[in-house]
């Protein structure tokens, strides 16, 4: 198989999607990596992350968003209106945070004026912020009431074997994905930060099956590769605000070094520890998805957040952090300062970004401030 | 920070020109007006309040009062907890601890000082507070940030699932200054028996977490006359909200603030029913008389701010109002959601209703009560769900007959931002004129007032009203 293109993941998942739809599957999109997407999948759906990529206009997404709104939203908006989502089944909004929440009414309200965009699958999946014994038991019911309207929705059934084989399913792609990071080891050192997370990204739209094999495959390929490949680069970790295009990874890899871990919605931050496969799925999932959850929409998780960036930081031996927010992006952003002046505090260096979401819309600036952080560690 | 502002602390410095100006309305008229000449920036709040008679007087009394409670909490021995507007203090009163409201203080130093609370507005950015966060938190936590405030000791917030933004600041402070922290969570729904049950489920963890900081147990007695007072304050509130929908509105307009500003500080409390009283007297006085509340008298115009009212700098909005004739009928901040509102015949489950019967009736009270505080009730699912955001502004202009709707708020409000302009639209509809208002409610330096009252003038007169 050729991954000559370290794009090459999210392209094959793209056509995976579009060849799911070919052969009359369902597909419904959804928004936040909340999401417990083994119901969907249990449902024979298939899920598929929405992103926003590739969008070089916002008229769509500005007129029905406010001007202090996080691009990425509105990017998924901007597709949404034109037409590019027209193959969903569905969509599942998720009140990640509060411009996401907002996208339930921007996108149904432009449906008004561009026809077809909204499917008649329109779900508000609402997430408690904390995950205390009650939110915990919120949460449940809101799974149920998810599964009780696929049912309804589809015409499927979704029962409690349907979840399990749906959880072991995406648990498999999960322990991949875990040994797939031990490529990205020092000791090791084989496999790139654009691919680890082009392959992440592309974890969030393949059907899982298919997902697991190719990741299968892909790794088979890495093993064989000289270790030592990234050997006497400097080791970045990226941290922050939603990001599912490449090329602030790759830039930071341009510069001479290597992304050798990322906490990152779309990447590994998405998928976690496992989910329990020998208890009840529903309350499985809620554990898995509220209580190790490691987004700072979580408030008041700061502290427990620092440990496993710290913890992440050692395993990986890294020499520096990249923080990066999308404007407007307050939950990202806040929490990068308190993690940077708390990092430093221990001798990590540390830099903070702001951007713009999807492709670099300034890239001399980013590339200047990333070359600066390169000098100061070298 | 410039640094003379680091010679103060801010709490100490707020009741400072509070207590003062109340001291100013003990002489007669002719030594108050000499005095006014002596305060060029700051008698744009006081003469307008001081002017309202006996209710302004109240009003700098009870700020005055706050103010004081937080800079000698720590010596009174009581424990202080940061806190956001949305937040009904009554709770901590029941539990003898102060409230420190990032937003009241925020309003404060907005209203009153030249140059606003700019030093710690930045502040806040300097320390890696993101800049487009909320201005309303921003204008006073810069303060507590740079240890120019009381030493906070704990924080709680109800925040998360209504406005992210807001918990945040209380989140991001809580893991800067190490403080223990507290959020209540709102689901995305109101009257559902699961929502109903969580309201309540948090509360208790929130009363635990009192409990915990302060050492105070929760007192049944105590409770009950903080709950008492509120019924009697929500009572007023009905009798003044009926009469604000005559037309013309007999409430002078600065009544608005006085109405959610003495809530926030003092839900609960019986110098807050005095001054409710006050004012009712007056609004009574002048709907016998069929009068307008407004200083010229004449009412051209009935508009419903659908969010917040603008503070920066002075009280410039409500005089601009006035001069036009224009009455503002209540904000989101101003309306309280007793089941008995006037504004809630037909949707009184959307209400809460006060049940003093024992501890777990108070407690309950409590928790449905928090859940319908302003922006809590109606802001925390999407805006054109059952009792939200759109359903609820409609609501009170048809119930308070307003001619437009404005919306104002702040850069940092992503919440609102994110759906105002299909908002706008639906609201136009409905044949509401509606008006986005794109300065800063708490920083002059987005869009001087100038120019938001230019745009104001523009609104009123390219849209006919006037």
């Amino acid at each position: 198989m050729k991954h000559a293109t370290t794009a090459g993941p999210i392209q094959r998942a793209e056509e995976s999607v579009q060849n799911w739809k070919q052969n009359g599957g369902r597909v419904v999109g959804y928004t936040c990596s909340f999401l417990p997407v083994e119901v969907l999948s249990a449902a024979n759906v298939l899920p598929a992350r929405l992103r926003g990529t590739g969008v070089s206009q916002a008229d769509i997404g500005d007129t029905y968003f406010g001007p202090y709104i996080c691009s990425y939203p509105k990017c998924i908006l901007q597709r949404a209106g034109s037409g590019q989502f027209s193959y969903l089944d569905g969509v599942i909004i998720i009140p990640g945070c509060d411009s996401m929440r907002r996208l339930d009414e921007c996108w149904r309200k432009a449906g008004e004026d561009f026809q077809g965009i909204v499917p008649d699958f329109f779900f508000h999946f609402g997430v408690p912020h904390k995950a205390a014994d009650h939110s915990m038991a919120w949460f449940s019911s809101e799974i149920e009431r998810l599964i009780r309207s696929l049912e309804e929705h589809f015409g499927v059934s979704i029962g409690e074997d349907d979840l399990r084989k749906a959880i072991t399913l995406y648990n498999k792609g999960r322990e991949m994905i875990a040994r797939l990071n031990n490529f990205r080891k020092a000791s090791v050192n084989t496999l790139s930060g654009e691919e680890a997370f082009a392959l992440s990204v592309a974890g969030t739209l393949m059907p899982r099956d298919e997902y697991n094999q190719y990741l299968g495959e892909y790794m088979d390929e890495v093993s064989s590769r000289k270790p030592g490949l990234y050997n006497g680069k400097t080791r970045f970790m990226l941290v922050g605000s939603v990001s599912d295009d490449l090329q602030l990874i790759s830039m930071a890899e341009s510069l001479g070094g290597v992304v050798a871990a990322e906490t990152l919605c779309f990447g590994q931050r998405h998928e976690g520890d496992l989910i329990g496969e020998n208890e009840e799925p529903v309350s499985a999932m809620v554990r898995h998805y509220l209580d190790e959850s490691l987004c700072p929409r979580m408030l008041g998780g700061y502290q427990a957040r620092l440990k496993s960036l710290k913890e992440k930081i050692e395993e990986m031996e890294i020499d520096g952090v990249i923080f990066q927010n999308i404007r407007f992006c307050d939950l990202h952003g806040s929490e990068n300062a308190i993690f940077e002046r708390d990092l430093e505090a221990m001798g990590i260096p540390c830099v903070r970004i702001e951007r713009e979401y999807g492709a670099l819309a300034d890239t001399g600036r980013l590339r200047m401030r990333l070359e600066a952080f390169m000098e100061r560690m070298t | 920070m410039r640094p003379e502002i680091k010679e103060y602390n801010i709490d100490w410095m707020i009741w400072s020109i509070i207590k003062t100006a109340g001291r100013t309305t003990r002489g007669s008229d002719k030594e108050f007006y000499a005095m006014l000449e002596y305060v060029p920036y700051f008698r744009g709040i006081l003469d307008p309040i001081v002017r309202e008679g006996e209710a302004g007087k109240q009003f700098l009394e009870l700020v005055g009062e706050y103010m004081g409670n937080i800079v000698n909490a720590h010596d009174d021995g009581k424990k202080l907890a940061m806190t956001t507007f949305c937040f009904s203090p009554a709770i901590l009163y029941a539990m003898d601890i102060m409230p420190v409201t990032l937003e009241a203080i925020s309003t404060l130093g907005a209203l009153m000082w030249r140059r606003g609370t700019y030093d710690y507005l930045d502040y806040c950015c300097e320390v890696g507070f993101t800049e487009t966060s909320c201005s309303s938190q921003r204008g006073s936590l810069g303060a507590y940030l740079a240890g120019l405030g009381e030493n906070i000791d704990m924080i709680v917030c109800d925040s998360a699932g209504v406005c992210d933004t807001n918990a945040n600041a209380f989140a991001f402070t809580s893991a800067y200054l190490d403080k223990p922290f507290y959020q209540l969570n709102y689901p995305p729904e109101l009257v559902t028996d699961r929502t109903t049950s969580y309201h309540r489920e948090d509360y208790y963890g929130l009363i635990a977490f009192l409990e915990e900081q302060s050492g105070n147990k929760i007192d049944e007695d105590r409770l009950r006359d903080v709950l008492t007072e509120l019924q009697k304050q929500d009572e007023i509130l009905t009798d003044i909200e009926e009469m604000q929908s005559l037309v013309p509105n007999p409430m002078p307009i600065l009544y608005n603030l006085f109405i959610y500003a003495g809530r926030f500080f003092f839900a609960g409390m019986d110098n807050y029913t005095r001054m409710l009283e006050t004012m009712r007297d007056t609004v009574s006085a002048n709907a016998a008389e069929k009068k307008s509340g407004l200083r010229s008298g004449k009412e051209n115009l009935r508009s419903l701010f659908c969010y917040i009212d603008h503070f920066a700098v002075n009280l410039s909005l409500w005089d601009w109002l006035d001069e036009h004739g224009i009455t503002q009928v209540g904000n989101i901040l101003s309306k309280y959601y007793n089941a008995d509102a006037p504004y809630l015949e037909g949707s009184r489950e959307a209400g809460y209703t006060i049940n003093t019967e024992n501890l777990v009736s108070m407690i309950d009270t409590m928790a449905q009560m928090n859940a319908r505080m302003p922006m809590v009730l109606s802001i925390r699912g999407p805006y054109d769900a059952p009792y939200m955001w759109f359903e609820n502004s409609l609501m009170l202009a048809k119930v308070f007959s307003a001619d437009c709707v404005v919306y104002n708020g702040t850069p940092g409000c992503r919440n609102t931002w994110g759906m105002i302009k299909p908002f706008a639209r639906d609201m136009e509809k409905e044949g509401l004129p509606t008006y986005i208002m794109y300065g800063d409610a708490f920083d002059e330096r987005v869009e001087s007032w100038d120019a938001t009252a230019e745009r104001l003038e523009e609104f009123f007169r390219v849209r006919g009203l006037l």
